[in-house]
Order: structure tokens, then sequence, then C-alpha cells
């Protein structure tokens, strides 16, 4: 089987997932994940999750957003088309601060999501697990991690009996 | 668990003789330089007053909001509300040394001769006679002691609460602390902005700004998170919150204490723009003042010091669960929150015909440090000698198991 996507495994309660995830985190794996049925508190930390580079994107976009403010209100007011509005300078920092500020706020939730998205490789349209019935059940009561047949340190029979090792209730494979 | 009292923590009597030693700098103050010593004093005490206020906020919100990640340092809160009397003390000279002068020491409308520059007398003034139905002493000093009197109402109500909690473990307790919560914020509000109206904006009669009472507000949210922010950190290292208050409830304190700094930029930057836009010499004469000489350095340091530096040090996540780096920027924001009190204070002198010196004047640096000194000392002395009394978290909460293990 020449496109095998990977090895599929279910649990039964969200301890018994916690403790292969950690497993597999020391095992070295890169490329795995887990399919459960709500978020499970401590499950970052059994992947071995670092922190969401998201925060990055944020503040690039409200630098950018900052930026944008200050300078299109320099732009229209005091560059292209000079308005002189009640005695007050051309262009000063207090009045383009309010604009500056909501565009700060708008980029950085918009850099936020666009980050979220990328990050997340979505729109994901198609994942190999969808094509296994039984993994419907991640939607209800059952818990399912699974290994990618791309990961470095993947080998067939050797991933499997891993696999077997976390005592799992099924084991599977899963097509790409 | 800290019934008995620790060796390796610091003895109240101590820091009450740390307090006395200031006072009584300050009280020589008041007879050798008094409109400086006096000033100073006003800005030592709102400085400590301040800090207890915004820890009455914080257990108010604790209650209000049925929160349960700040259960286990809400007890440090308490115990600083103990201190709260004491600043009603604290606030008698301020009385005595307005009729031991000619009532215009501090806030210059109370004396109707005093001599306005280049334009009469207070009692002459327009300004002054459209403000009298609310600025006259008899009503002043009423509104100084209804202030106290609801502040001490509501601090001895939630300590009372969460004490006797620990004995019996009393649901009702909680339900009790929340509807006083409820009535308490609205009051507290109301009077914590009476009081920065009076005590502060006052002090330049013609002045007014809509926003004051919420920049008093935020900045007292600011110096209470501070200082919680070092009495945690103190409290972890010294061993009796070692294990029960972890990183994430330094992070969840960082955090307000950062969403603080936003929005009391935020408030202190809406004053200064509507001010400014509105151009209207009433307004304006206060930021004229804070922009000559050497207060200009000092809005400088504000804005830069007070906002930008905080802001930009508390967004990074790291540094928002460390000690040392918390530490830190706790005792910055505190040194910073004296700095915005002095700059809302002391210009004020320039309208007593002296030119607001402070940092040309040796003197004045010897009130402030005694002023803010006697008030810190006293304000210790009140904090530990109500912990050695009282168990370190509130060990019957209906929160705190729930508080214990918040880990994410």
């Amino acid at each position: 089987m020449a496109d095998k996507f990977g090895i599929l495994a279910k649990f039964d309660t969200p301890a018994d997932i916690m403790h292969a995830a950690e497993k597999v985190r020391d095992a070295g794996f890169k490329r795995w994940d887990v399919i459960t049925p709500f978020p499970i508190h401590g499950m970052d930390g059994a992947m071995g999750l670092k922190r969401s580079w998201v925060p990055r994107f944020t503040i690039v976009g409200g630098t950018t957003g900052f930026i944008a403010g200050m300078s299109m209100i320099f732009f229209t007011n005091a560059f292209d088309y000079k308005i002189l509005i009640g005695g007050k300078p051309l262009f000063s920092p207090f009045f383009a601060f309010p604009v500056s500020y909501e565009l700060t706020i708008l980029f950085s939730a918009f850099a936020s999501i666009a980050g979220m998205f990328i990050l997340n490789k979505l729109p994901m349209h198609y994942h190999p697990a969808l094509k296994i019935d039984r993994v419907a059940e991640a939607s209800d009561d059952k818990f399912f991690l699974y290994i990618e047949s791309e990961d470095p340190q993947y080998d067939d029979t050797k991933t499997r009996s891993f696999v077997e090792g976390l005592h799992p209730v099924e084991v599977s494979d899963m097509e790409a | 668990m800290s019934a008995e009292r620790d060796a390796s923590l610091p003895n109240p009597t101590k820091w009450l003789l740390i307090g006395a030693v200031g006072l009584i700098i300050s009280f020589v103050g008041f007879f050798v330089d008094p409109r400086m010593a006096s000033f100073c004093y006003l800005i030592g005490l709102i400085f400590t007053t301040s800090i207890t206020i915004g820890m009455l906020f914080l257990v108010m919100i604790h209650h209000i909001f049925d929160a349960y990640w700040s259960t286990v340092i809400r007890r440090q809160a308490e115990n600083f509300l103990a201190a709260l009397p004491w600043m009603a003390v604290l606030f008698i000279p301020l009385f005595l040394i307005t009729y031991l002068y000619k009532q215009d020491t501090l806030w210059i409308w109370m004396n109707p001769d005093h001599e306005l520059h280049g334009h009469g007398t207070v009692g002459g003034d327009i300004l002054y006679q459209k403000k009298t139905w609310w600025l006259n002493e008899t009503f002043f000093w009423i509104r100084a002691v209804v202030c106290f009197v609801s502040w001490v109402y509501f601090a001895r109500t939630f300590r009372r609460n969460s004490f006797n909690q620990d004995k019996d473990g009393s649901a009702e307790h909680t339900y009790s602390s929340r509807k006083h919560a409820a009535g308490g914020l609205v009051v507290v509000a109301l009077t914590w902005s009476m009081a920065g109206f009076d005590w502060i904006m006052s002090l330049e009669y013609h002045w007014f700004s809509t926003m004051f009472g919420v920049w008093f507000f935020a900045n007292s949210m600011r110096a209470a998170l501070a200082v919680l922010i070092l009495v945690a950190a103190f409290l972890v290292a010294k061993g009796p919150l070692k294990g029960i208050f972890n990183t994430k409830h330094l992070h969840d304190l960082s955090t307000l204490s950062f969403a603080f700094t936003v929005f009391w930029a935020y408030i202190s930057f809406s004053q200064y723009f509507l001010i400014w836009n509105g151009n209207i010499p009433e307004e304006t004469f206060w930021y004229n003042f804070r922009e000559e000489g050497m207060w200009y350095s000092v809005s400088m340091f504000l804005i830069f010091g007070h906002f930008l530096f905080p802001f930009l040090f508390m967004l990074q996540f790291p540094l928002k669960t460390k000690y040392p780096a918390m530490v830190f920027m706790a005792c910055w924001i505190l040194f910073m929150q004296l700095f915005d009190l002095i700059f809302n204070i002391l210009p004020s002198l320039k309208i007593h015909g002296q030119t607001a010196q402070l940092f040309h004047e040796p003197l004045g640096f010897l009130w402030l440090g005694a002023s803010v000194l006697g008030g810190i000392g006293i304000l210790l002395w009140a904090y530990w000698t109500s912990y050695h009394k009282v168990k370190i978290i509130p060990i019957r909460d209906p929160r705190i198991g729930e508080c214990l293990g918040h880990n994410h």
C-alpha cells in the first residue's frame, strides 16, 4: 500500500488518550494528532505543543494598522489636500490617534484570524480520517490518535506495534 | 496555617515605627514649610489610599463575577483593607492644616480672600460663585466623611464574611459578599470619583474634567494590582504561598495589570485629547502648567514610562509568567503611579504663587519621601497585623478547590 496515510488508534476515555499522547510525544514523533469530542485540558502539554504563533501575526497586523492610520491622515489632511480646521495644526498625532487606534485593533483582528487559518492549514476540505466511518464516533464519546506515514520516524511494522503498545481499543490503517 | 507568627515574615511593629517616623517628619513639615509639606502629604495619603481602594475594587469584582481564579489571592487583598480606617485617621491632619493657616494651604477656594493671580479674589470670582453649592467647606468635609464611612463599611463587611467563612464554611457568607459587592461597586465608584474631584481636581477649581474620576479609578487599580503582585511574589519566595499560588495565577494578575495599563492610557489620552480639541481656556490652562519647564519632561516621562514601557513589557507572554520580571514591573508601576499623582497634584502650587519646583527644592524631596513612607508604613503595619491573625487563603471558600487546580 503505497499511499497509506498513517495508523489510527481508538481510545475509550480522555485519560487513556492523554497517556497515549504523552508516550507518542516522548517517542519523538512529529507528524501526528488526536481527534477528540471536546477540548481536553492538559492535552497541549501531553502532546508537547509549543505556544501558538498567532500572536506574531497579531503584532505585525497591529503595527501595520497603527502606521496605516497615522500615514493615511497625514496624507489626506496635511499632504494631498491641506485642510486647516479650527486653527489646529495640519497634522497632529492627537487627532490621528483615535483612527490609528481603531485600525490597530481592526488589523490585529484580521491578522489573528488569517494567522489562525494559515497555521491550521485552513480551509481543509479533505482529511484522510474522514474516509473512516468510525471516526464519526469522535463527535460522540470516542477518542482517536493517528501517526502519519510522513513522519521521519515512521516504519510500517515498528510504528504499528508501538501504537498497539499504547493499549488502544482498536488499531486500523488510514488510506490517503 | 499562619495563626502563629512566622519569624521569617516582617514584624508589623517595625512597619508601624517606620510609618510613625515618616508621619512625624511630615507633621514637622506642616510648620516649617506648610504649603509644600501639605501638598506632599496629600500625595502620600492619596497614594496609599488608592492602593487600599484598588484592593476594595478587586475584592468586589471578584465577588460580583463569582470568579474562581482570584480566590487564592483574595485574602491578601482583604488584609490590605484593614488599613482603610487608618487612612481615614491619616486624613484628619488635612482638616487640621486647613484651619491652622488661613484655610488656603491646600484648597484655595476655602479662603474667599485668597488673591487670584491678576484678577481679584476667590470670593469675587464668578467661576467660584457658581460652584459654591458644591465647593463649600461644610459640604466638602461631610463628603469626605461619607466617603470614608462607606469604604470602611464595605471593607469590614467583606473581611467579616470572608473570615467567618473560614470558621463555619457556610455559603451564606459568599452570597452576602456578592450582594454587598453589587451595591458596593456603585457606591465606591461614586465616592471614589467624588474623592478625586474633591481632593485633587478642586485644587485648581477653575478646571474640570469628567474623565477625572475614571482616571483616578484606573490609577488605583494599577497600584493595587502592582502591590498584590509584589505581595504574592514575596509570599511565594518566603514559603507561605509556595505551591499554592502558581505561575498561572501570576499570569492572570499580570494580564489584569496589563489591561489596566491600556485602560489608564485610554483615559489619560481621552482627557488630554478632548481638552486639546475643545481648546477652552478654563480647561487648557491645566495642561499649560504641565508643559512648562521641568513639567514637560515629567509629562513625557509619564507617556513613555507609565504607558509605553509597561505596555510593551507586559505584552510579552513569557515575562508575565516570571516572578523577577513581574516584581520589577510592579515596582516600576508603583513608582510611576507616584509620579502620576505628583504630576496631577503638585503643579497646582503655581496658583499659590509658588513655582512648583519640587526637584529644585531639597526639602520637597524630604516631605514627599516622609509622607509616602508614613503612608506605606501604616499600610503595611495594618496588612501584616491582619495577615498574622487569619489564614493565608480563604480555606473554606466554595471556589478555592477550583482555584488551586487552576493551570490552563
